[in-house]
């Protein structure tokens, strides 16, 4: 009985690897918010973007701005976004609540920052790197993931996910792209 | 006069580091290995990269591991990001003691991941034979040990 739960545990610890599927339904967080330290809870009802960020990747830094821009382009047409950290502050100081919260704060972060500090929610979500990005409908069922937009240097840009997928679901469409491969900064999962 | 020679030091320095060619076109990458290896090994990082840098030592010892018949080749994605420094890779190149040629990859991350067929992460090592065909790829920082033995067991196969 005892080998069947370690054996348990084991495939659950490697279920991971697998990306949240499209037409799940969206796993439930509840974390603290960085910024003025209150509990966030993802609360199915609206279009939702969870996106899993980070303070110390180049590849999270170059998408910032843009997902600020995005976020404020679509909150006021009823869109939630959450971004988490999902990286172990233990090995890097600098994903700290308080790092968080300085970096929120100095960029204007329109969208709570939340810490995944056992990085149990990436894991849900099957998250790889950041930034990787999480779109819901209003019933919670994942529509795209993938990412941001196809680069980092807005000038080579050729496909936007994310702004893509939320014109055609708030559109009442079909998102077109669904899966989009997502570069970036492994994430530095809790050990 | 003292400040006129220490840039020049500078960039005599950055001259002496491993090989850095400028690729565009991913499918060019497999020109920049010498054509008598009979294994091509190419390891995708970046001076950004945690994992890629700690990494580092590993592929040196790898490469020192073998003559001519394997060759390796480093391809940098530091330029995907704004702001990318060439001579930060150069030097980075230059200070780990990496002796085989190394690829400044100046096109779009999108058309290295579908060329190479990648997840989305690095670092990651893999082994094409001289006609490009794929042979082994490890996911993730390589260890030396495992890398080399995988690499004499696909040498002994080609005997």
């Amino acid at each position: 009985m005892r080998k069947l739960i370690v054996t348990m545990i084991l495939l659950a610890a490697c279920a991971n690897a697998e990306e949240l599927p499209i037409g799940a339904t969206a796993p439930k967080f509840s974390l603290v918010n960085a910024v003025d330290g209150k509990t966030v809870s993802f609360t199915p009802g609206k279009v939702s973007v969870v996106v899993f960020t980070c303070n110390q990747c180049p590849y999270a830094k170059a998408f910032e701005p843009r997902l600020i821009e995005i976020a404020k382009q679509y909150q006021p047409k009823g869109v939630v976004f959450y971004a988490i950290d999902p990286n172990d502050e233990a090995q890097y100081a600098v994903e700290s609540l308080a790092e968080m919260k300085a970096r929120a704060v100095e960029k204007g972060y329109p969208f709570p920052y939340l810490k995944d500090g056992d990085s149990a929610i990436a894991h849900a979500y099957g998250a790889r790197v950041t930034p990787h990005v999480y779109v819901f409908d209003g019933t919670g069922t994942l529509r795209y993931r993938g990412y941001v937009d196809d680069s980092a240097k807005a000038a080579e840009r050729r496909t936007a996910g994310l702004s893509n997928a939320l014109d055609e679901l708030l559109g009442g469409k079909t998102v077109s792209n669904q899966v989009t491969r997502a570069f970036g900064c492994t994430i530095k999962w809790k050990s | 006069m003292r400040r006129a020679i220490l840039p020049l030091l500078l960039i005599a320095h950055v001259a002496s580091a491993a090989t850095l060619r400028d690729v565009k076109d991913p499918k060019k990458i497999a020109e920049v290995f010498p054509k008598n290896a009979k294994l091509r090994v190419v390891n995708i990082w970046a001076t950004w990269c945690v994992p890629c840098v700690a990494e580092m030592p590993e592929l040196r010892a790898v490469d020192a591991a073998f003559g001519p018949e394997v060759a390796m080749v480093g391809v940098s994605a530091d330029d995907s990001v704004p702001d990318a420094d060439r001579a930060k890779v150069a030097a980075f190149l230059d200070k780990q003691k990496i002796a085989y040629t190394n690829v400044y990859y100046r096109g779009t991350i999108d058309d290295l991941m579908n060329f190479y067929r990648l997840e989305g992460t690095i670092p990651i090592t893999l082994v094409f034979d001289r006609n490009g065909k794929e042979l082994w790829r490890h996911d993730g920082p390589v260890r030396s040990a495992e890398a080399i033995k995988e690499i004499k067991k696909l040498l002994g196969r080609m005997q």
